[in-house]
């Protein structure tokens, strides 16, 4: 079943219990590769994903078509929920940069693949190059804004801008993304 | 800044990050009406981190779909229905003049906030542009502090500068160890080391009584690089590892060997 994605932004304003199926079986192993990588804890990935799907319909009606894609809105709006627990009191003790690549890639071993065609995140790191790696891990998977991660490499925020725009220009070769 | 450029500096994948401040928002959404290569690289990116998100995406538990679905139903607000009869009413003068002077109160407020908004994203940008000079000095200058301290060591007299040249496998190689015997504080810089593999790395050695002691592993740096301590030696070599060291040196790799007697 592909629907549209005004379709899905129409069901699910109506609340329609197919928007929901449709949304449930296509996004929600994406959102939650999103926050287990960010915050690790299962119990608290679990959490983080019903706060998404809440929030993700309870704001639906503030999607904006001509501002992004609807898979974007949702991306971003998990990985900032993830992003805020992760700063939230209970949470701040437990991040430390060093490990950031561990738990980038802890998912992988235990996790099922939902796609057929799922890559391990550490495969997909591992075709770029050790500076490009270095700053995805933290930007794209690791929940670090590219602020915070310049400032945790001690580099200057444009060569982190650039090095994100030129490992995601790879991906985008190397994924046939059109 | 042309388009190209403008694509090249990365805000559009910040933009789909969802990172820019409220006036840089603006702007790439107001460059995104006027250029089309903005608005296809912007669906470029998007869709790249959604396949991204795609490839790498975990199962959630199968518990969780239920939960979720009650949560939702749970929290569907009940539509409330409106009564849409408005009781009629003479017309009021009072009311028309109370009205005029509301709307008039409310265009001043919208005018003012406007200007005091258009002011506010002016000062976000100067806040965001000071703050990038700021990173950038904080940069320069810690990595200006390293190269002082790096200095000190190599210009004290404190330190013996034991020069490692090349072997048979590698006569261009060249790396020097500074080395403080009283302190036992071993330096190593690297002036011309071949890049190795992802498995391997450079391991320094020091000869102490005929025997190989390992001084720590490192990669090819333009560093000074500390590495473990000895206060006596015979010599110094380096040697290709595999990635994390040996517990015995490769011989047949060594690439760069000295003696510390004069």
């Amino acid at each position: 079943m592909q629907i549209q994605e005004m379709e899905l932004v129409r069901l699910l304003r109506r609340k329609d219990e197919k928007g929901f199926e449709y949304l449930y079986t296509n996004y929600a192993g994406a959102l939650y590769g999103v926050v287990s990588r960010i915050v690790i804890d299962r119990d608290i990935a679990d959490e983080l994903l019903q706060d998404a799907f809440l929030k993700i319909y309870n704001k639906i009606d503030s999607f904006d078509a001509s501002k992004g894609k609807l898979f974007t809105w949702m991306l971003n709006l998990t990985r900032n929920l993830a992003i805020d627990k992760l700063r939230s009191k209970e949470m701040s003790q437990r991040r430390k940069s060093d490990n950031v690549g561990d738990s980038v890639y802890k998912l992988d071993r235990e996790s099922t693949p939902s796609q057929e065609d799922h890559i391990g995140v550490r495969e997909l790191l591992n075709q770029l190059d050790e500076n490009q790696k270095q700053v995805m891990e933290l930007v794209y998977f690791g929940g670090f804004t590219q602020a915070e991660a310049a400032d945790e490499l001690q580099l200057p925020l444009g060569t982190v801008k650039t090095r994100v725009r030129s490992a995601l220009i790879y991906f985008r070769k190397t994924l046939d993304v059109r | 800044m042309n388009i190209e450029e403008y694509i090249a500096s990365g805000i559009l994948e910040l933009y789909v990050l969802d990172e820019l401040p409220a006036t840089e928002r603006a702007e790439v959404e107001q460059m995104c009406e006027v250029h089309k290569e903005i608005r296809l690289e912007l669906s470029l990116i998007e869709n790249t981190m959604g396949t991204l998100a795609l490839h790498t995406a975990v199962m959630p538990p199968p518990a969780l779909k239920e939960k979720i679905k009650t949560q939702i139903s749970a929290s569907a607000p009940k539509a409330i229905e409106m009564p849409t009869v408005a009781p009629e009413r003479p017309f009021n003068f009072a009311v028309a003049a109370s009205v005029s002077v509301a709307i008039l109160a409310s265009a001043l407020a919208f005018y003012f906030y406007s200007q005091w908004q258009s002011t506010q994203g002016q000062l976000e940008v100067l806040i965001a542009q000071n703050q990038e000079v700021a990173d950038n000095y904080q940069f320069v200058n810690k990595r200006l502090q390293g190269l002082e301290s790096d200095l000190d060591i190599l210009s004290s007299p404190d330190y013996a500068r034991i020069a490692m040249n090349g072997t048979e496998n590698s006569p261009q190689s060249l790396a020097t160890v500074y080395w403080n015997s009283h302190t036992a504080e071993v330096y190593l810089k690297i002036q011309n080391l071949k890049s190795l593999s992802e498995q391997q790395q450079y391991q320094l050695w020091a000869i102490v009584d005929g025997v190989p002691v390992d001084m720590g592993v490192f990669d090819t740096s333009t560093d000074l690089l500390q590495m473990k301590s000895v206060s006596a030696a015979a010599a110094f070599a380096v040697t290709i590892e595999p990635k994390g060291g040996s517990e015995n040196p490769s011989l047949e790799t060594m690439q760069v060997v000295g003696t510390t007697e004069v």
